[in-house]
């Protein structure tokens, strides 16, 4: 009997796990009540952020949900949009491009939902690009980069730069003039944002002449680096140029400690992610990485954004979060143009023709395609803390 | 020289590997099934050992230890929950029933450890041999040496002690072991906890060998802890440790001629090619 009543409950604790894992999908999923009332229109607006809440994005996902939220309440602070307020829609696609286009579908068919900011990585937003453009809904993503992501509609856009801006930078400025590189290895992650950030960090190497020794990749959820990390130093590279995101940063740094190898090494991609200094330690020290925003003290607007930020997410400010900020800032703004005509279609030409937005990273004008260029700035890791060590017109 | 080196760290991956399929191959050996949580036992152990480092300071013996203890009491609730109740039915049963309790410990660590990735201390960073231009960092020579020392520490058990003696009978035969009066219930319990202990061990030095851990890391081992023990042949705890080695050296040469993204692929074709070759395995009796 007892036996009977142990196994009966180890069997509800099992069902109660499994349902707590998907809990915040049941609550996101509710559709309010059916008790619409169009004719007043002071029902709120919703948008829809999908971001890699958990899983190994965790640190840029919490920051999307952090930030776009205190972009919303500063709005709903200051009236709404005409008069409506702002209701956010979270989602968690896990950085999973299977998960993002069933979230994509979701915010597709709730008819309430206006655009959506987000996804993180490139490869989730080209894969939800499809579904958003059938719908006709805005998606712009505060972090996607890759060169060929905004133009695959005109519903598709994203703040973050583009990678064709930003791996030349890499190659000209971050390892060969700042790093004073000469012989460059590069360790990429295997998709597609990763192939085209190498790819350019490839092209700014062959225009100044800077010899790339070593080219390896991996697969999304690789440990063990030993082996390609023996295989790079066979070539003796003076730099290693790692293009990826935080937890393969740390892990490769720690490796490379671990095996005794004197390199320096710089990253295109992490951003300055706090995560890198708490998992990677002493052996992170030194780091180098390429970031389009970066805040200092003299910029008072933005360092009480950082204040906030870091009080409410309980981490450093990165930049993948302040871009989520202004991502989600802007399209309440072009909703905000379309007066009391609110629908999905007409928000993209709304964002395109946007000329005078400046945000908490600066002014943001959309090119053709709906993407930016940017400039950008490189940050090292010097006693355990991110520090600025040039500005924008280190590339002039 | 350059191939050696990989040769190395090929060897050392390898030794992580076979100290997983050999916990797999005494598990397999006295229940007599093949176990889908095993990869979530190996996880358990790497956690384990992080919040040892966390709460207790960097010791790896003990961390070691409470890898080894926290994997065989997990052990303990699978084997009562998914092997003891269904010893006489058919087998599939207890088979689905690791496979709820795998999934259920990967969501149980995801929500109570959290999904994302967590560092390890590192040991002896920056320390190595150099022995010509081969490079043996003091890191590896210390996984290799646990996993050389719990092999025979395990052969030594098995061999000469009553209750090795006893573990032996059941793997070969529960009912005839029943019959001379082995209390099989028992032994079984005991060779899944010291089945599950490997494996925790083995968790905590691939932590420490990758210097992360994740909730769901142990998929990919417990599939490697499988394939390593049907390469040595089922149940073979030689084997199980030759099979391990070999899929780590495999690996690691591959990568130094392809690349990193290629991994799996020679890990795996290793396995079929094996299996077409001799089915039985490497060390596998025939026609069992």
């Amino acid at each position: 009997m007892l036996k009977k009543i142990l196994v009966i409950v180890l069997c509800l604790a099992m069902l109660v796990g499994v349902f707590a894992a998907c809990s915040d999908k049941a609550e996101d999923n509710q559709e309010p009540g059916a008790t619409a009332a169009p004719e007043e229109n002071t029902e709120p607006i919703k948008i829809g952020v999908a971001a890699p809440i958990t899983d190994k994005w965790a640190e840029y996902g919490k920051g999307f949900e952090v930030a776009t939220q205190m972009a919303a309440d500063k709005i709903n602070g200051a009236g709404g949009i005409n008069g409506r307020m702002i209701e956010l829609v979270v989602m968690d696609s896990k950085g999973d491009p299977k998960e993002a286009t069933d979230i994509a579908r979701r915010f597709t068919e709730d008819e309430d939902i206006i655009a959506v900011v987000g996804d993180f990585s490139s490869t989730c937003c080209m894969a939800t690009a499809p579904i958003y453009t059938e719908a006709k809904m805005v998606q712009l993503s505060p972090t996607a980069s890759h060169p060929d992501y905004a133009g695959m509609s005109e519903y598709m856009f994203g703040v973050m730069g583009r990678q064709d801006a930003e791996g030349p930078f890499v190659a000209k400025y971050l390892a060969n003039k700042y790093l004073g590189s000469e012989k460059l290895a590069v360790l990429y992650l295997n998709n597609d944002w990763g192939v085209a950030a190498h790819t350019n960090i490839l092209k700014g190497a062959e225009e100044i002449g800077l010899e790339v020794v070593a080219l390896e990749n991996f697969v999304d959820g690789e440990k063990d680096f030993t082996a390609t990390l023996t295989k790079i130093r066979q070539t003796n590279p003076d730099t290693l140029c790692l293009v990826m995101f935080y937890n393969e940063v740390s892990i490769i740094s720690k490796q490379i400690a671990q095996m005794g190898w004197d390199v320096q090494v710089c990253a295109l991609g992490p951003g300055t992610s706090e995560q890198i200094i708490e998992l990677g330690g002493e052996d992170v020290e030194g780091l180098a990485t390429s970031t389009p925003f970066y805040v200092t003290e003299e910029d008072p607007v933005a360092w009480e954004f950082k204040t906030e930020f870091e009080s409410k997410a309980g981490f450093t400010l990165n930049v993948h979060s302040a871009c989520a900020y202004d991502a989600l800032t802007m399209v309440a703004k072009a909703i905000e143009n379309l007066g009391d005509n609110v629908n999905r279609e007409d928000v993209a030409a709304q964002l395109a023709g946007m000329k005078d937005f400046v945000g908490i990273t600066g002014p943001i004008v959309f090119t053709a395609d709906g993407d930016v260029f940017r400039k950008y700035k490189i940050a090292q890791i010097e006693n355990g803390e991110w520090i600025q060590m040039t500005d924008y017109d280190y590339a002039d | 020289m350059y191939l050696l080196e990989q040769l190395v760290n090929g060897i050392c991956q390898g030794s992580i590997y076979a100290l997983m399929a050999i916990g797999y191959a005494v598990i397999y050996g006295v229940v007599g099934l093949v176990t889908f949580t095993y990869g979530e036992i190996i996880m358990m152990g790497s956690f384990s050992a992080f919040y040892y480092f966390i709460i207790f300071g960097d010791n790896l013996v003990f961390a070691l230890i409470a890898g080894f203890i926290t994997a065989a009491v997990v052990g303990i609730v699978v084997h009562k929950v998914c092997y003891q109740r269904f010893l006489d039915a058919p087998r599939y049963i207890s088979l689905i029933c690791t496979i709820g309790m795998s999934m259920f410990l990967k969501n149980f660590a995801t929500i109570v450890f959290g999904s994302e990735m967590k560092g390890m201390p590192a040991f002896m960073s920056g320390k190595y041999i150099e022995l010509g231009s081969i490079r043996i960092a003091y890191m590896q020579l210390l996984i290799i040496g646990v996993v050389i020392v719990l092999s025979l520490l395990l052969t030594v058990y098995l061999k000469n002690t009553r209750m090795g003696m006893k573990l032996r009978a059941v793997s070969q035969d529960k009912k005839a072991a029943a019959l001379v009066g082995i209390n099989v219930k028992t032994t079984t319990l005991i060779g899944n906890c010291i089945g599950c202990g490997l494996g925790g061990v083995a968790g905590v030095l691939l932590g420490i060998y990758y210097n992360s851990v994740l909730p769901t890391m142990g998929g990919m081992a417990g599939l490697k802890a499988f394939s390593a023990m049907v390469l040595g042949g089922l149940g073979s705890i030689g084997g199980a440790a030759v099979g391990g080695t070999l899929i780590g050296i495999v690996e690691n040469l591959g990568i130094a001629v392809t690349s990193s993204g290629l991994r799996d692929v020679f890990a795996f074709l290793l396995l079929v090619i094996i299996l077409v070759v001799k089915p039985q395995g490497l060390f596998g009796k025939k026609g069992n």
